[in-house]
């Protein structure tokens, strides 16, 4: 630990509950670090904001966290090809300030600030955190263009580029987003921008039916209405739609929504609050979180059992994907709603809670497990990213 | 008797009749010639053997066989990639797919559909057509070209601007692994745990494994449509237009620009009159007031930036006279010159002016015509480089032409490939995009995915023997690794 230390200087070391807490600077020292830490057999753990570390097992070993917080800024950005550059470590709420505060251009980055104000654009790709904008513009792997990366054993590489449409070469940031940081520090993240619609409308259906909300959903999803955000709430029966489009495709879309189901339309303000809320609930009480995804088909089933654990379900009605907040940590709620999924062929992840994490445990089928030990050994063979 | 010599590929032929049947494996000579080479058509191998499975566990069958004898093997669709992906090597195979070409299922109310990999990319809309949906990947050659090939090299097509890649509408995939094991990647629900591995293998230009099924994501076909086709008085003039329709918050469903060369190629297929320097094609869908506040805003861009003419398709029959001009015209430029190479460079939109003239350099300069396609909404780049075979030497000039226009293109900030992949053409201009860490790491992946280098080896990343010594990046060949050989 000394030795890498050394490496940083002394103002890059400091010390959290007893763990060391290293910060470099650059890419380069990332880079250093690693290397020295494979060869002297140390665990490190990467951290961005912080405010998704629940979302993993708490880990069995750890020597030292890696902090990307000095690797933070904007490297690049070129509103006329609409893209973006930015080191790792910045936070996600920066950057979208950053592109936003830019009123020439009414540009936006489509990424949805899962976990707050702290989480940073390298946390939000490491979880593949997404929110309710998914349901047009998708996940980060469908907004990253290109990132720069090391190693667990120091090798400081790139892969994709800064232009957006790019087949070049392996497109390794899908294999670093979402894998948690085990494979890779992530350092720098080439991005897409959208332009930023000319009008955003958001209206909502208040239904405990959730046949009906099924049938909304079904109804919508082959009418011609493109929908940035159709977000469901449950037990709660709110179903939010955000229509962003020209005034008049606004209008019609509304219209058209209208015929379907008895809508109120939210003010602005009213309509980028429910979707806050929606993304920040999940962070909120002390309950048991899971992230899910089940077949659009299946989105009934998926509110029934929600119910019956009495848990919330805050999600993508028509993907189908959430989170499901439970009121506790009782392993028997957990393992209910855990089967229930997986007997609809759902996926589950754990957000929240050791037991979560324990009874939502997945087991990759023994060829993909053989081929991500593979991987693994392969980028961080000293096995430094825990 | 005399025993015949015999090859390690001859071996896993004989071997593989008890798998696929004695008619599905190709070892004679005239008909091995069939698979010498892709739409990359001046590079040309003759293949040991050729099989054709009709199952997923046929191939895994015959990718065992290939592991145990250590014989390389490619696998190949419809042949109509255009980096030489599915080049054979002569000691391999070549896995064959196009028996594998049905629809296994349809499923609506999910919006997807089930394929094996020989279906054809225009077949996957046809069958989703009738419940109201598209698949919208959608490369020039989707007549003929086939999933298993689109999930390889990732394709886009005209209309990726607005819809993504391949990458983007795959759920799941049935891969064969390089030693046989069959895996199922990605998920049919959202947020498979675990790595990304269906990222990885798609675009992976068959190097880490054969997908053998594919769930594909469907989309509801448009409320409307709406296209036009702009003259302008230069490609610059067109360039503009192209920046000042993404600036007012545009995105069209695809933004193509053709010259006058390229122009006066697809006149010779297609019944266009169009006579002017640049032909900005711009399409726009979704729902139709939407389209036609849009469309109006971007057909008064098109004036204000210079354009002489707009004519907008009036009917789907003249909206498809516009497209077949302009998907036609890689082939039509066959009937200007007796040869031509077509390229795949990807530049940031804005410097579209800057590298034009990069490109007229160094045709002009080489004395050699080039047409230009352009995928102008996202800066992807088809210079059409004519030459005449006939005359000596004119072909390697026009090879060279070709690097130097995709090297420009890296020297931009761009890539040295948009969608049709590397493959073998361009395998040596990745060190120019590439350090040499890049591509170790790159490198270190493909051997998780195939240990022995059995998976369509000498394809995407360069090897000495190919490129001469890249630098920091060194890239063992099995048969050193086994102990066989050192490199001289």
């Amino acid at each position: 630990m000394a030795e890498l230390a050394g490496i940083l200087g002394a103002d890059r070391l400091s010390d959290e509950h007893g763990t060391p807490v290293l910060t470099p600077r650059d890419a380069a020292e990332v880079s250093t670090l690693l290397e020295a830490a494979s060869k002297t057999g140390l665990a490190l753990v990467i951290r961005g904001g912080g405010t998704k570390t629940s979302w993993r097992p708490t880990p069995t070993r750890c020597d030292a966290i890696l902090s990307t917080a000095a690797l933070a800024g904007i490297v690049d950005r070129q509103p006329g090809d609409m893209t973006l550059v930015a080191q790792a470590g910045t936070p996600l709420a920066a950057l979208q300030a950053a592109v936003t505060g830019d009123t020439t251009h009414r540009q936006r980055l489509m990424l949805d600030g899962v976990g707050g104000e702290a989480a940073t654009l390298g946390g939000i790709l490491a979880t593949r955190a997404a929110g309710p904008r998914r349901q047009r513009y998708g996940t980060p792997r469908d907004i990253v263009i290109g990132a720069r990366y090391v190693t667990g054993d120091g090798l400081a590489a790139k892969t994709g580029g800064t232009v957006v449409k790019n087949v070049a070469g392996y497109d390794l940031a899908k294999l670093l987003i979402g894998s948690q940081g085990s494979l890779a520090v992530i350092t720098e993240v080439s991005l897409k921008l959208h332009p930023v619609p000319d009008v955003a409308r958001t209206v909502v259906l208040q239904t405990t039916d959730a046949a009906a909300v099924a049938a909304f959903v079904a109804a919508v999803r082959t009418a011609a209405i493109t929908a940035t955000v159709f977000d469901v709430r449950w037990p709660e029966g709110i179903v939010a739609i955000r229509i962003e489009s020209t005034p008049d495709g606004a209008a019609a879309q509304v219209e058209l929504l209208e015929e379907f189901a008895q809508l109120e339309e939210l003010s602005p303000e009213a309509g980028d609050a429910l979707l806050e809320d929606h993304l920040n609930f999940p962070f909120t009480g002390a309950g048991a979180v899971l992230g899910v995804g089940v077949r659009p088909e299946h989105l009934p089933t998926l509110l029934a059992a929600v119910a019956a654990v009495d848990g919330q379900f805050f999600g993508r009605a028509m993907l189908v994907a959430g989170d499901i907040v439970l009121p506790d940590l009782d392993p028997e709620r957990i393992g209910r709603i855990v089967q229930a999924l997986r007997d609809l062929g759902g996926n589950v992840q754990a957000r929240r809670g050791d037991e979560t994490h324990r009874l939502a445990a997945h087991t990759a089928a023994p060829g993909v497990a053989m081929v991500e030990a593979a991987i693994k050994q392969q980028l961080d063979p000293a096995g430094v990213l825990v | 008797m005399a025993v015949a010599e015999t090859t390690s590929a001859l071996l896993v032929a004989a071997q593989a009749r008890d798998i696929v049947g004695p008619d599905w494996v190709v070892t004679d000579g005239a008909q091995l010639r069939v698979y010498e080479c892709d739409g990359l058509m001046n590079h040309r191998t003759v293949p040991g053997a050729v099989i054709l499975p009709g199952t997923t566990e046929q191939v895994a069958a015959v990718v065992r066989l290939c592991h145990e004898h250590r014989v390389p093997f490619v696998a190949r669709g419809a042949g109509s990639g255009l980096s030489g992906g599915a080049l054979p090597t002569e000691d391999g195979i070549v896995i064959g797919l196009s028996r594998l070409r049905e629809v296994l299922d349809v499923d609506a109310a999910n919006q997807r559909v089930r394929v094996q990999p020989g279906v054809t990319n225009l077949r996957v809309s046809e069958v989703a057509a009738p419940f109201g949906l598209y698949y919208a990947p959608d490369p020039s050659s989707q007549q003929v070209c086939t999933i298993g090939g689109n999930l390889a090299e990732n394709s886009g097509g005209a209309h990726c601007l607005k819809y993504g890649f391949t990458v983007n509408h795959v759920l799941t995939a049935s891969v064969v692994l390089s030693d046989g094991t069959i895996v199922e990647l990605g998920s049919e629900a959202p947020d498979a745990p675990g790595l990304d591995l269906l990222g990885v293998v798609i675009g992976s230009e068959g190097t880490v494994g054969i997908v053998t099924e594919a769930l594909l994501n469907l989309l509801p076909k448009p409320e409307h449509v709406e296209t036009l086709v702009a003259m302008f008085p230069s490609t610059e003039t067109a360039g503009d237009a192209v920046s000042a329709i993404i600036a007012e918050g545009v995105v069209p469903a695809a933004v193509e620009m053709m010259d006058r060369l390229a122009i006066d190629a697809a006149k010779t297929q297609t019944p266009i009159t169009w006579d002017t320097e640049a032909a900005l094609i711009v399409e726009l869908d979704g729902p139709a007031r939407e389209v036609r506040q849009q469309f109006e805003a971007v057909t008064a861009i098109c004036k204000r930036c210079g354009a002489d003419a707009v004519q907008v398709a009036a009917s789907p029959d003249e909206r498809q006279t516009i497209w077949r001009a302009r998907k036609s015209a890689f082939a039509a430029v066959g009937q200007l010159s007796p040869a031509y190479l077509v390229q795949d460079g990807v530049i940031p939109r804005t410097r579209l002016p800057e590298v034009l003239n990069g490109i007229r350099a160094l045709a002009d300069e080489a004395g050699l015509r080039v047409a230009n396609v352009f995928h102008a909404g996202d800066g992807n780049l088809h210079p059409l480089v004519l030459y005449d075979n006939a005359v000596e030497g004119e072909q390697a000039k026009a090879e060279a032409i070709a690097m130097r226009i995709v090297e420009l293109c890296v020297d931009f900030g761009g890539s040295i490939t948009g969608e049709h992949g590397v493959g073998i053409e361009k395998v040596c201009s990745m060190p120019k995009m590439f350090t040499g860490d890049d591509l170790t790491a790159f490198d270190r992946v493909r051997s998780a995915f195939d240990p022995v280098g059995l998976c369509n080896p000498g394809k995407l990343l360069p090897t000495p023997r190919l490129c001469g010594e890249v630098p920091g990046f060194y890239h063992a060949h099995p048969v050193e690794t086994a102990g066989l050989g050192e490199r001289m």
